[in-house]
């Protein structure tokens, strides 16, 4: 599945860079991109675990900068 | 400016004040460097406070760490106006970098401001505004003057003009009529239009289009790649490089305070921030500043690629020609020439091919009495047609051959469609297609654009696309293709092109998604009301101009250019300075700028890259 999420606060392109890194590491991340310029992220993971695997992309991104929250739709 | 910002400036302006007075008073011992901790903790205590966090959460070598370690260790070796100036200049830099990003984000969300916010439906007698998500297929929408068009839809009545530069960068208005498609995100100039909505609003072409430009971005270009991964590596080497020099030298030679300095200087340097935000910036100004001019571009890889561009494939019909073919000639074998035309659009009455339509149009109305029966297409040949009980082969000459029919070619260029039946020629009719406007105008540009090779792929008879070719001045024409010629002929280009030289393909995005997906870069064009060139492709000219390939590389060429002077010249005076800082030859002021003041002038060149206007 893949899905497209809005992060706010996201102030650095070299965290934005540093969570993209981090999330793709999560197990049972196919692909995942940030874009610091549109401030969005594209996540693509496996389907039956993906609320999980999005919470743990949402820790990871606090990790690195945590004012940066992922806007779940 | 946004209120963080704001309040990030008057952070700034009342530590210079206060670094100002540090300076200038006859402070001495612990009253002066209490004086200096004071802008010091009013700038930078928010950084100060970030990086203690990371350091809690492992983060060591975020920039507000690395920050916080060159200053604090400025004020132990006791340069303290030079701990508080670099903190004020790296807030400076900060502050300028986020307002700057942020103005362009906003400069570009504007430019694709297509999105219509309602759409008027009738309710009653009265009009009422609604969510365009709320309207379903086959609802009737009021678009007034000066609305935008908020789904795509026939008319059904009024007339008036569209401007449709917001998609197409074509500044001509465009004729809508009773009957005419409308498509949504066009304004709607002059007249009153009642529109029968054909898609829901998630199926329209503005969906699509705003689908496809904020998505963009995500497809990342090799460059952009580079220096996320040299990011990686540069800080904790510049971090490590630094270590050794404040502990290894003087061991040896002693005078510690001095190699520490030397060893903060390393650490102001050690953020990659104006490479990380420059190179992306440029990108994203670029794809911004393209969709501008009507040319949409599916992500940053693509701008890359093409420009590098080294081989141009066109496909023939409705790219470099008009695609509005018209009969020219009939010569029939057997009776009247008005027999054989309307034998010929009987044959062809199914098809939406630009040449059966002329046919179509030629015969005019057709016999209603006619009995069409089964017609079996047969692709790159042309039709098998029952009518009025018997079977028909009409096409090209390749179906001639393969039914084994004996043929007579008339003597001028052209498209020509032979007609039999029952193994008897009966005739054939000539239609002509006409180059566009600014196809040889395009075709020049691109020469002048360093393109090595022009290449023209048409199904049509070799006269007829040689005869084109000479006329835009290609450099090969390859004729009488099927579809699957046209693929195996990209391979053979492909393989011609150099290492880093890509090949472009240019179609409709009609018939020809296998080529488009096959090449380097497939660009499709006349995507305005067109779904399958906006999906089959990964750059898509909104109008049907040859010329916007022109533009479009220029665009990439541009932006390509200033990523690489970015690179060059960021990582150029970050490694002078780290050289002038270990032998002792810069000080913090300089590694100040080698951080914020080239990020800043990063950021500035990049946005060079949304001004498209004049490419």
């Amino acid at each position: 599945m893949k899905k497209t999420f809005k992060l706010q606060d996201l102030d650095c392109a070299n965290c934005a860079a540093k969570m993209e890194q981090a999330i793709k590491k999560i197990d049972g991340v196919t692909d995942a991109s940030i874009s610091f310029m549109t401030q969005k992220l594209v996540l693509e993971a496996e389907d039956s675990r993906f609320e999980e695997i999005l919470q743990a992309a949402a820790k990871a991104c606090k990790k690195v900068e945590p004012d940066c929250t992922i806007l779940l739709k | 400016m946004t209120k963080k910002e704001k309040k990030a400036l008057w952070r700034i302006l009342a530590g210079l004040v206060l670094f100002a007075a540090a300076l200038l008073l006859p402070l001495t011992g612990v009253a002066r460097l209490i004086a200096f901790l004071v802008p010091y903790f009013v700038v930078g205590g928010g950084v100060l406070k970030e990086a203690a966090g990371n350091l809690l959460r492992g983060q060591m070598l975020d920039e507000n760490f690395l920050m916080s370690l060159a200053t604090v260790g400025a004020f132990a070796v006791g340069e303290y106006p030079e701990g508080v100036a670099v903190m004020v200049f790296y807030q400076v830099g900060e502050l300028f970098e986020h307002y700057a990003v942020g103005k362009s984000r906003a400069s570009i969300a504007s430019l694709m401001d297509i999105r219509p916010d309602y759409a008027n439906i009738r309710r009653g007698e009265e009009l009422v505004q609604v969510d365009p998500e709320t309207i379903k297929v086959g609802d009737i929408i009021v678009v007034k003057p000066g609305e935008k068009i908020p789904l795509d839809g026939t008319i059904i009545s009024g007339s008036s003009m569209a401007d449709t530069a917001a998609l197409t960068g074509e500044s001509v208005p465009r004729e809508l009529a009773e009957g005419d498609n409308a498509v949504s995100g066009c304004i709607n100039l002059t007249g009153l239009l009642e529109i029968q909505v054909a898609k829901e609003f998630g199926e329209s072409t503005v969906a699509k289009i705003l689908d496809l430009v904020e998505n963009a971005s995500s497809k990342k270009a090799a460059s952009e790649n580079f220096i996320t991964k040299f990011a990686r590596y540069y800080t904790p080497v510049v971090v490590a490089c630094a270590a050794l020099l404040a502990f290894v030298p003087p061991i040896f030679v002693g005078n510690w305070s001095e190699w520490i300095h030397r060893a903060l200087i390393f650490l102001v340097i050690s953020c990659p921030c104006a490479l990380v935000i420059s190179v992306p910036l440029s990108f994203f100004g670029g794809i911004g500043g393209a969709s501008r001019r009507g040319i949409l571009v599916k992500g940053s890889n693509y701008l890359e690629a093409l420009s590098k561009a080294e081989f141009v494939v066109f496909d023939k019909t409705g790219t470099l020609t008009k695609g509005s073919f018209d009969v020219v000639g009939v010569y029939p074998k057997e009776g009247t020439q008005t027999q054989l035309l309307t034998l010929a659009a009987l044959c062809e009455s199914y098809s939406d091919h630009p040449i059966s339509k002329s046919l179509k149009k030629a015969a005019g109305e057709l016999p209603k009495t006619a009995d069409i029966g089964k017609i079996e297409e047969i692709a790159g040949h042309g039709v098998q047609a029952e009518i009025n009980g018997k079977v028909y082969f009409c096409g090209n000459e390749k179906l001639m051959r393969r039914e084994q029919i004996e043929f007579e070619t008339p003597s001028q260029p052209g498209t020509v469609v032979y007609l039999a039946e029952a193994g008897r020629f009966l005739g054939a009719v000539l239609i002509a297609d006409e180059p566009k406007a600014d196809a040889s105008v395009a075709i020049e540009g691109l020469r002048k654009a360093g393109i090595r090779k022009t290449v023209m792929l048409t199904g049509d008879a070799k006269a007829v696309g040689e005869t084109v070719g000479k006329t835009l001045g290609l450099d090969e024409v390859h004729a009488e293709l099927l579809p699957g010629d046209k693929v195996d002929w990209v391979e053979k280009l492909l393989a011609q092109t150099s290492e880093q030289g890509k090949l472009v393909f240019v179609g409709d995005g009609i018939n020809d998604a296998p080529v488009l997906s096959r090449a380097d870069i497939g660009i499709a064009m006349g995507g305005l009301g067109s779904d399958a060139a906006i999906e089959a492709a990964d750059i898509v000219l909104m109008d049907d101009k040859p010329s916007g390939i022109v533009t479009a590389i220029a665009i990439a060429q541009k932006t390509l250019k200033i990523v690489k002077q970015n690179i060059i010249f960021a990582l150029g005076v970050k490694f002078l300075v780290l050289i002038l800082g270990a032998l002792g030859m810069a000080n913090m002021w300089e590694a100040v700028f080698a951080d914020v003041g080239v990020s800043v002038i990063a950021i500035i060149n990049a946005t060079r890259a949304l001004n498209t206007k004049n490419l």
